[in-house]
Order: C-alpha cells, then sequence, then structure tokens
C-alpha cells in the first residue's frame, strides 16, 4: 500500500525500534540513507545497515536478519518485483520501501499490511484498480507474461505493471525530514545530491529534474533566508549551499578547462572531439572565446582571476555558434571554509567512482562504507580521492567512445545497436559495474548518433555487453531505450531480456534491481542476441 | 593532566538553551535539570547542551561574555597588564571551543570571537613563560600567581616540574660530599 502521511505510518512506527537498513548501491539510496541515519541518529533509533547489490544480497541480507527484526526499510531495491513471493517472510516483518525503480509490481501496491510503499503520488496516476488486475487474472487463467513492447498496455500488462512520477528517494527521506522539522542544510545538500544523481545517471527527464529543482530551490531559500540576518553573518565554516546556473562540464573546477571539455560527454559529442576535425574545431572554440591555451589547460584553480571572471557567460555565448544550446544547466553548489566548493555534479562523480571502484583489495562492503563517507563534510580526503578516481573513469570512458566510434564497433542488429567490448580493451574492468557501464552505453550512444549518417539507425536502441567475471566467464548485458529529445526514460529491456534468456535457455543471472542489467555466460552470447533480434524485431 | 580532562571538567559548567521539546524536570546525580519547555530558556550543563543541540533539540545562547566587544576590551586589558587579569570564566578557552565547534551557526560573528580568544590566550601564555622563565633564572622557592584558569597551568605543568626536578639534581650534584652525592628521584 502507498504512505499517505510519511511521518503517522512511517516514522513514528519506527521510532521505538529496532530497524534494519537495506540500501542499494547507488548515489541516490546513498543520500537516503544518509538522512535517515541523521534522524535516527537524532531520535537514538536503533538500526543496521546492510548494503545489498543485488536481489541475491537482499534475499541473503533478509534470512540473516529476519529473527532480530519486524522492520524492514528498503531504500532504492524491493518495489519492482512481488516481494513478499520473493522472500518469503513471516506474518509479522513489515518493509518500509522507498525505491525510485519502475514500473511498481501491483502486488506491492495492493498488499495492505506488509509492504508499505513510500513513494510520493501525483494526480495523473494510472493504477489499475483492484477489481480489474484480479479479476483479469482469473479470467485469463493466470497467464503470468506481462508485456513488454513499447506500445499499448493490454489488460494483461496492467496486471504487473504501475508507472508513475519518480522522486529520488534522498528527496523523499528529505521531505520526512521536513516535516519532522528535523532537516539541517546537511540534509538538503544529501537531497540535492541525490536528484543530481537521477540527472547525471540520465534517469529522469529534463523536465522532472528541472521542476525538481525548483521544490528544492524553495527549501535552499528557506535555509539562507533563515541565517543571513543583520549584522550577524554565519562563520565562515558553516555550509552555505547556493543555486548555480553552471556548465555542463564535468568536474571543472577541479581539473582543467581542457580535460574537462574534452571529456564531458555533451561538449565531446556536439564537437565529435573522436575525429581530427573535432579537435580542431575545439582549438577554433577556445580561439574564438580569447582563451589562450596555456590558460586553459592549467588546474582551474590557477587560472587567471581575469580569465575565470566572466567564464560562464563567455562559454555560453560561444556555445551557442557551436550548437551547444544547453551548455548551463541548472544546479547547486556546496561552499564551506575558505577553499572547499563543490558542485552537486562533482560529489556524485565522485562518490559513483568510490562506489564502484575496482581496487584489488576492496570488497564491496568496504566501498559502499566509502561512498558513504565521502558524503559528510568532515572527510574531504576522501571526496577528494573519489574526485580524482572519478577523472580516471571519465576519461577512460572518453577513450573507450572514441576507440569504438573509430573501429566502428557499434552494429546494427536490425532492432537494435548492439556493442561488445572485447577482453583486452584498456580500463576494461571499470565497465563491469553497472553505473559506468551505463554512463558508457549512453555517451556511447549520443556519440554514435552525432557520427552516423544512417538516419535509421538513430532511432535505435542501444544494447552493450562487457566481460564481468573472467574467472567465470560472464558478461554483463545493458540495453538502453533510444537517443530522443521526448524521451521519457522508460527501458522495456527488462522483459525482453528475461523472455530471450528463457527461449533459449542461457546461463543468465537477473540480479540487478534495475531489470535492463543482467549477467549471462559468455558462450551463450551469440543464441542470447540471437534470440533477441527475433524478439523485438 | 590531559587537555581532554581538563574539557571534560569544563563541561560541568552551566549554559542557557531554548529547547524545542518538553520534558518534565529530571534528576541526575549530580542535581536537578528542567523542567523544559518549548521556547523557554533554561539552565543545563554544557554536555547535555551540546548533546541535544546534535540532536536538533535546542538552540544554545551565547554566554554574556561571549560577545566581541566585551572580549575586544578583556583583550586590551590583558595586553596592558603585566599580570594576569581576571578571566570571564574559569574555563573560557574550552567553551570556547566546544560551543564554536558544535553550535557556530547560534553565535553571531563567532570567527571574531575565535581570533579575539585566541589572541586573549595567546598573550596569557606568553606571560606564563616570561614568568616561568624568571623563576627558574632567579632560583625562587614559590611564585604566586592570580587569574589563572586550570588549562593554562595544565599546558606548563609537567614542563615545569621536569625542569624544576633536573635542576634540583644539577644543582645537588654541584655540591660536593653532601646527600651523598647522587640526587633522590621523585
Amino acid at each position: 500500500m502507498f504512505i499517505t502521511d510519511i511521518r503517522k505510518e512511517f516514522y513514528d512506527f519506527v521510532v521505538n525500534q529496532r530497524v534494519a537498513l537495506l540500501v542499494s548501491s547507488d548515489i541516490d539510496a546513498l543520500c537516503a540513507c544518509k538522512i535517515l541515519q541523521a534522524l535516527f541518529h537524532c531520535d537514538q533509533v536503533q538500526y543496521t545497515l546492510v548494503p545489498v547489490t543485488g536481489w541475491q544480497d537482499l534475499g541473503t541480507a533478509f534470512l540473516e536478519h529476519k529473527e532480530q527484526f519486524r522492520y524492514f526499510v528498503l531504500i532504492n531495491c524491493g518495489a519492482n518485483v512481488d516481494l513478499l513471493e520473493t522472500l518469503q517472510p513471516e506474518e509479522d516483518s513489515i518493509f518500509f520501501i522507498c525505491d525510485t525503480h519502475r514500473p511498481v509490481d501491483v502486488v506491492n501496491v495492493y498488499n495492505d499490511t506488509q509492504v508499505k510503499l513510500m513513494i510520493k503520488q501525483d494526480d495523473d496516476l494510472g493504477v489499475p484498480s483492484y477489481d480489474d488486475i484480479f479479476r483479469d487474472e482469473e479470467e485469463e487463467g493466470g497467464d503470468d507474461s506481462g508485456n513488454e513492447s513499447d506500445g499499448g498496455s493490454e489488460p494483461s500488462g496492467k496486471r504487473r505493471r504501475y508507472d508513475e512520477v519518480c522522486y529520488a528517494a534522498a528527496m523523499v527521506i528529505f521531505e520526512l525530514a521536513w516535516v519532522l522539522t528535523k532537516d539541517t542544510k546537511d540534509m538538503l545538500w544529501w537531497a540535492i545530491i541525490g536528484l543530481t544523481d537521477q540527472w547525471v545517471h540520465d534517469k529522469i527527464t529534463h523536465m522532472k529534474y528541472v521542476t525538481d529543482i525548483a521544490t528544492l530551490q524553495r527549501h535552499v531559500s528557506r535555509h539562507n533566508h533563515r541565517n543571513e540576518d543583520e549584522d550577524n553573518s554565519l562563520s565562515i565554516d558553516c555550509m552555505r549551499i547556493s543555486f548555480e546556473y553552471d556548465l555542463r562540464l564535468a568536474l571543472y573546477q577541479h581539473w582543467s578547462l581542457f580535460e574537462s571539455i574534452c571529456n564531458s560527454s555533451y561538449t565531446s559529442c556536439n564537437f565529435k572531439l573522436w575525429s581530427m576535425h573535432g579537435q580542431k574545431k575545439l582549438q577554433e572554440f577556445l580561439a574564438d572565446m580569447g582563451l589562450p591555451l596555456k590558460q586553459v589547460k592549467q588546474k582551474f584553480n590557477s587560472m587567471d582571476m581575469s580569465v575565470k571572471e566572466n567564464l560562464r557567460e563567455v562559454i555560453e555565448e560561444s556555445s551557442n555558434k557551436y550548437g551547444m544550446k544547453d551548455i548551463r544547466i541548472q544546479t547547486f553548489g556546496v561552499h564551506f571554509g575558505f577553499k572547499n566548493r563543490f558542485l552537486a555534479s562533482d560529489v556524485v562523480h565522485a562518490a559513483a567512482a568510490l562506489l564502484e571502484s575496482t581496487e584489488k583489495d576492496e570488497s564491496p562492503g568496504d566501498n559502499f562504507i566509502k561512498a558513504l563517507d565521502c558524503l559528510s563534510r568532515s572527510n574531504l580526503e576522501r571526496l577528494h580521492g573519489g574526485i580524482d578516481l572519478a577523472k580516471k573513469k571519465l576519461m577512460a570512458i572518453q577513450q573507450t567512445v572514441a576507440s569504438c566510434i573509430c573501429t566502428n564497433l557499434i552494429l546494427s542488429q536490425g532492432p537494435f545497436l548492439y556493442c561488445y567490448l572485447l577482453e583486452g580493451t584498456p580500463d576494461v574492468k571499470l565497465f563491469s559495474k553497472p553505473m559506468a557501464l551505463t554512463l558508457l552505453c549512453k555517451y556511447l550512444l549520443k556519440a554514435f548518433v552525432r557520427s552516423t549518417r544512417n538516419k535509421r539507425c538513430k532511432l535505435l536502441p542501444l544494447i552493450i555487453a562487457a566481460p564481468m567475471d573472467v574467472e567465470k566467464r560472464t558478461v554483463i548485458v545493458l540495453g538502453i531505450p533510444p537517443e530522443s529529445e521526448t524521451s521519457d526514460k522508460k527501458n522495456f529491456f527488462g522483459r525482453a531480456f528475461e523472455k530471450a534468456a528463457e527461449s533459449t535457455s542461457s546461463r543468465t543471472l537477473h540480479d540487478h534491481f534495475d531489470t535492463s542489467i543482467i549477467e549471462l555466460k559468455m558462450e551463450d552470447r551469440t543464441k542470447f542476441l540471437d534470440a533477441l533480434i527475433t524478439l523485438l524485431s | 593532566m590531559d587537555p581532554s580532562e581538563v574539557e571534560f571538567l569544563a563541561e560541568k559548567e552551566v549554559v542557557k538553551i531554548i529547547p524545542n521539546f518538553s520534558l518534565d524536570k529530571i534528576y541526575l546525580i549530580g542535581g536537578d535539570l528542567g523542567p523544559f519547555n518549548p521556547g523557554l530558556p533554561v539552565d543545563v550543563p554544557v554536555w547535555l547542551a551540546l548533546n541535544l543541540k546534535q540532536r536538533q533539540k535546542c538552540r544554545i545562547v551565547p554566554p554574556e561574555w561571549m560577545d566581541v566587544e566585551k572580549l575586544e576590551e578583556i583583550r586590551e586589558l590583558e595586553r596592558k597588564e603585566d599580570t594576569f587579569t581576571p578571566v570571564p570564566s574559569p574555563y573560557y578557552m574550552e567553551l570556547t571551543k566546544l560551543l564554536l565547534n558544535h553550535a557556530s551557526d547560534n553565535i553571531p560573528k563567532a570567527d571574531e570571537i575565535r581570533t579575539l580568544v585566541k589572541d586573549i590566550w595567546d598573550t596569557r601564555i606568553a606571560k606564563l613563560r616570561l614568568s616561568a622563565d624568571s623563576f627558574i633564572s632567579q632560583q625562587e622557592a614559590h611564585a604566586k600567581l592570580d587569574n589563572l584558569t586550570l588549562m593554562e597551568i595544565n599546558t606548563t605543568r609537567s614542563f615545569l616540574l621536569d625542569t624544576l626536578n633536573c635542576m634540583f639534581k644539577l644543582r645537588s650534584n654541584l655540591q660536593p660530599g653532601s646527600s651523598g652525592g647522587k640526587a633522590q628521584d621523585h
């Protein structure tokens, strides 16, 4: 069931109990977790934090803790599959789910006792009524397939799914804090990072992003107004959050402007920086703005003040001439102490790089804790470490995209485009992780659309496969919808993958909470692909 | 003594807070506290004030002496006098640090206050060093210093005592045939 009053129906329940917090491995979940932890500390609620990376992890965690805990809070996991069916809990276990994965499984919606969904509801819903669904089931004799074609939804499709607007988990939990009037600037900053994570990893539409930014902007003004009154200005060490209309260049304030332009997907795809022609255009662009190359290749903080002064406006003006109308994006920045300034996207990149770091001795649990730490203001070296890792990751993505485009590794298979990263590709280990692979995939599709002349290919979705575990001989396969201005980010590959796997009895593991990411045995790759082609044609 | 022990003692000092919750009077071993009513100021020890502040259950009211003009006067006075002037609070340094670290959003002009308190501290410590230096070089038997706080005494305590012990050893070795030639260790 949906929770309408998050305070009465969730917080007041758990505040005197011991709670198990099961948190998925993405930045939005981490931010929601931080906010919830802060609230729990205020009210001295005992909790156990368990990071989970997939359904198996979730199942194991549940089995380990079901004896000791009655209340489970699931963040960014659990909504899109029939939870009670999967976990088989006792009658008295209660699950509070705050999940951004869509579509929500209808059984979760209609369970009144054990499954409580913390999902903000807007007026234009679309929940099929209880009778529609369950009567259908009797009539159709329990036919289990919800169809996934991106056209209409037939009655059997309605049974399984329920789509609606998707607020970042961190924003939902921040609203809880606000309702309790315990919201602080730290929590607001985490909510901002959660929203920015959704935008960086392309999980929400631009319209939704802008709307949510406006909501957060109201909170930011409220906090700023509270503190700046008369002459009593705040200590320099206090945290200040400000609204910024800043450049869409990843990490540019912690890097050199040149590197940032080369490694950000927006600029790189617009200039086509994988080609000589593109490089020349970039030089022209810099010359057009009157920025000397020496300045631009320096660390950003060491650039001359005269150059930095109107940088954003200068870049915006020139970008318009080169066809980049949206080089500036609405976002927020934070600043505390004399030299610590960060944009929300900087923190997202840093935390994502830490979370999916592929160093040898680190377990996923360690990475989770490190990424969680870098979100606190007191752990600045961790954050800077994350920024360095993020720079390497972005450079690796850029180089992989360049080589894929130049060597024509993206092939059209009919109903979709396909790319396979060979084992020897440099930095291929980075791409065995879902978030990094998603970034690569989206970047690759954008670049491909810009570089190909084939009109039909521009409208196709992209499936990418990369080696996941060399010993077990598996690959990670991920599919994204086609590149379009008005896309609503709905991804139907989940069902397509399931069906293809069934029909060819390929050995697959559908472990990720995001159903469009699966693990597949290397040997089964070809037959799996063939099945997909037939399925989607 | 360890500086953290001195800070622990400082946390018993009383400070005013404005809670946002209500609670009846509580009876603790050290004394009674409360009752707590939202919006009404109440006096509590610093340790409780900090805990409540961190749990966002109160707002801390800075002590009267934690004010830019007052501290400037104290600083000027300290610089003029050769002896130690009376301090605003026997634990002024610890309280400043604790309150400014955890509740700087409740204290206006926090940065200036931090600088002023540091100036006062530096002046006093300089005087203490001078005084200790002249005490040792003139081989005095005893000295009297008014208005020192526990934290200041603590900075010099171990060093001063060790120095005096060393001097005693050296002096007793210089006098031939007395005290059996070997100094006693304390």
